[in-house]
């Protein structure tokens, strides 16, 4: 090994800095949703005073209808908008009064994974996962030793040469997830990442983000695939008209179906 | 760091948009030619004009019956000017044979007698005579009997100074005109460049990349563009300059008595920067315009 100090990547907003093991924090939720109302149309409010407490560590399912909301709630928290009323604390600091010139900033402390991967097709896997740090400047040495590190968390390692878009759709997913854990953030926002994928991929995809989640990562899993939060024992938030309604994942006493006479999980998870 | 990165994917878009880019520097290196090439006629223009301005020659003609004595006055007169650096005399014979060594015109002129070419005394002026001085001094001098009339070459002189400044001002014109295009050409391919690389400015944006990190490959590029097209025409301008020099100054020496010259260092240099300098500014208007990141 090289004598060198590690170096250590500046982050503007230490404020933002992951990390369980930052002792002031510990107590406080990563994120606080305080009466959050989003409107696309005038007199339709696509989120209306939601209210919504998510603790460091967690792993929770978003659910709900189509057109419920789900994306919404994620695009807010990564202020791809901005709410028109309530607030949004992440770590304690509310991201709807940042700035523009601070977004970058927020989303250095977010990974975020789409249905629809967002993986550069023509890049090779090293290079849209080594994307992220390039972003915080990291040194070289650094980053191929940190991607590599994150492709044998998602199962891709050695594979970092290849083209993505010679990849299966559940390979590109995974390099997404790498692409999203590779910089430890704090908050991992996921939109539907299973909805491309079949059953089986789907169910390896969720388990690669419960492994993400063990290691201290908070996870905000959007999904309206009912098998798929049926097999699993995690916190459920459902949004039904724009407000959140919790239900631990048991599904006899299923909550928001009072506006629907078909019972069970389809009414909501559509 | 961020420089470097910038650098690394500058590089990898200039490789990705090949086609692209080799559309735009080729009609750029077009246009940066023309201005190049408009420079260097206003060098040898203006080397001209400052030839001929300085060499201060005076051709005084004499009748065709002037007495021997009165041109000899004439000449002593004439050399005892603090101007004058030397007179000579050309006899209508030399005058003939001088017109008809120079003459390239198809035509056969050696039968033109030499009646047709009066005698002159042809006077070298002092350099840095004060034109004023040689206009007092022609007038002086047509007074004489012996002299039919004065040739100070002022007039073309004149005549090359406002073509010079036409000359200048059209260039000058024209360096606009080239910089607006090369802004337009270089913003298009910009633009277009964003357009198919929208899918990995999208995905920088969401790792949290800042405006000036996704915009500074652009630049580069741009910036890129302009300085290959404008180093491109001054090497092609230089290149043909260069192996036409030989034909081009017989027709200078005839002309102006002088070599031609090819444009100056500093100004090249200048052209290239200024190449350089409109590519990252076409860039850098189209991104505002096209990437609203
Ligand atoms: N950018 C936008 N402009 C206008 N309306 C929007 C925009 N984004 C979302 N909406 C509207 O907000 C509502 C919620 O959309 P959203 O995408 O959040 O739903 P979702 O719960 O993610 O649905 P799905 O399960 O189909 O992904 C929809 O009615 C949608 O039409
Ligand atoms: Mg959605």
């Amino acid at each position: 090994m090289p004598h060198r100090d590690k170096p250590t990547v500046v982050r503007p907003f230490q404020f933002f800095r992951a990390g369980a093991q930052s002792a002031a924090n510990d107590d406080r939720p990563i994120l606080v949703l305080d009466d959050v109302t989003k409107y696309f149309d005038a007199d339709q409010p696509t989120l209306r005073g939601l209210n919504l407490t998510v603790q460091r560590g967690e792993f929770a399912f978003i659910t709900g209808p189509s057109g419920a909301g789900k994306s919404t709630l994620l695009q807010l928290i990564y202020r791809k908008h901005t709410v028109d009323q309530g607030r949004i604390l992440f770590a304690g600091r509310d991201i709807a009064r940042l700035t523009d010139r601070s977004i970058p900033f927020l989303r250095r402390n977010l990974g975020i994974v789409f249905q629809d991967f967002k993986v550069v097709e023509h890049w090779t896997v090293f290079e849209n996962v080594a994307i992220a740090l390039e972003i915080l400047s990291m040194p070289r040495r650094l980053v191929r030793s940190r991607v590599s590190e994150a492709l044998e968390r998602v199962g891709l390692s050695g594979r970092g040469r290849e083209r993505t878009e010679n990849l299966s759709g559940g390979e590109k997913q995974r390099v997404a997830v790498a692409r999203a854990i590779v910089t430890e953030p704090a908050l991992i926002l996921a939109d539907e990442p299973t909805g491309n994928l079949d059953p089986h991929l789907a169910i390896d995809i969720l388990t690669l983000f419960e492994e993400i989640n063990e290691t201290g990562a908070t996870v905000l899993f959007a999904t309206h695939d009912h098998s798929l939060i049926a097999k699993r024992e995690h916190r459920l938030i459902s949004i039904v008209d724009g407000r959140v309604v919790e239900a631990q994942s048991g599904l006899s006493s299923w909550p928001g179906q009072r506006n629907k006479n078909n019972s069970g999980l389809h009414a909501v998870a559509g | 760091m961020d420089f470097k990165s910038a650098v690394t994917r500058a590089r990898r878009g200039l490789r990705e948009e090949r086609r692209l880019y080799l559309v735009a520097v080729s009609s750029l290196t077009v246009a940066f030619l023309c201005v190049a090439g408009a420079i260097l006629t206003m060098q040898n223009l203006a080397e001209m004009a400052d030839r001929w301005g300085r060499s201060g020659r005076v051709t005084v003609y004499l009748r065709d019956g002037a007495q021997g004595e009165d041109v000899q006055r004439l000449r002593a007169v004439l050399e005892g000017l603090s101007e004058t650096a030397s007179v000579t005399h050309l006899s209508s014979a030399e005058a003939r044979a001088q017109f008809l060594e120079h003459a390239d015109v198809g035509a056969d002129l050696s039968a033109l007698p030499a009646e047709a070419f009066p005698a002159s005394l042809e006077v070298t002026l002092v350099a840095d005579a004060e034109p004023e001085r040689v206009d007092a001094i022609a007038a002086r001098v047509t007074e004489f009997r012996a002299v039919q009339d004065v040739e100070t070459y002022r007039g073309w002189f004149d005549r090359l100074e406002s073509l010079l400044a036409a000359g200048r001002g059209f260039a000058f014109a024209l360096t606009l005109l080239v910089s607006l295009c090369v802004v337009a050409v270089i913003g298009n391919t910009i633009r277009l460049a964003v357009a198919r690389r929208r899918q990995e400015i999208e995905v920088m944006k969401l790792c949290g990349a800042t405006d000036g990190f996704v915009r500074g490959p652009f630049v580069l590029e741009g910036t890129f563009q302009g300085f290959i097209s404008a180093f491109l025409a001054v090497a092609l301008l230089m290149l043909g300059f260069f192996l036409l020099r030989p034909r081009i100054d017989v027709t200078f020496a005839a002309l102006a008595g002088m070599r031609s010259v090819f444009i100056e260092p500093w100004l090249l240099v200048a052209i290239i920067v200024t190449g350089a300098a409109v590519g990252a500014l076409g860039s850098a208007i189209s991104l505002r315009r096209y990437l609203t990141v």
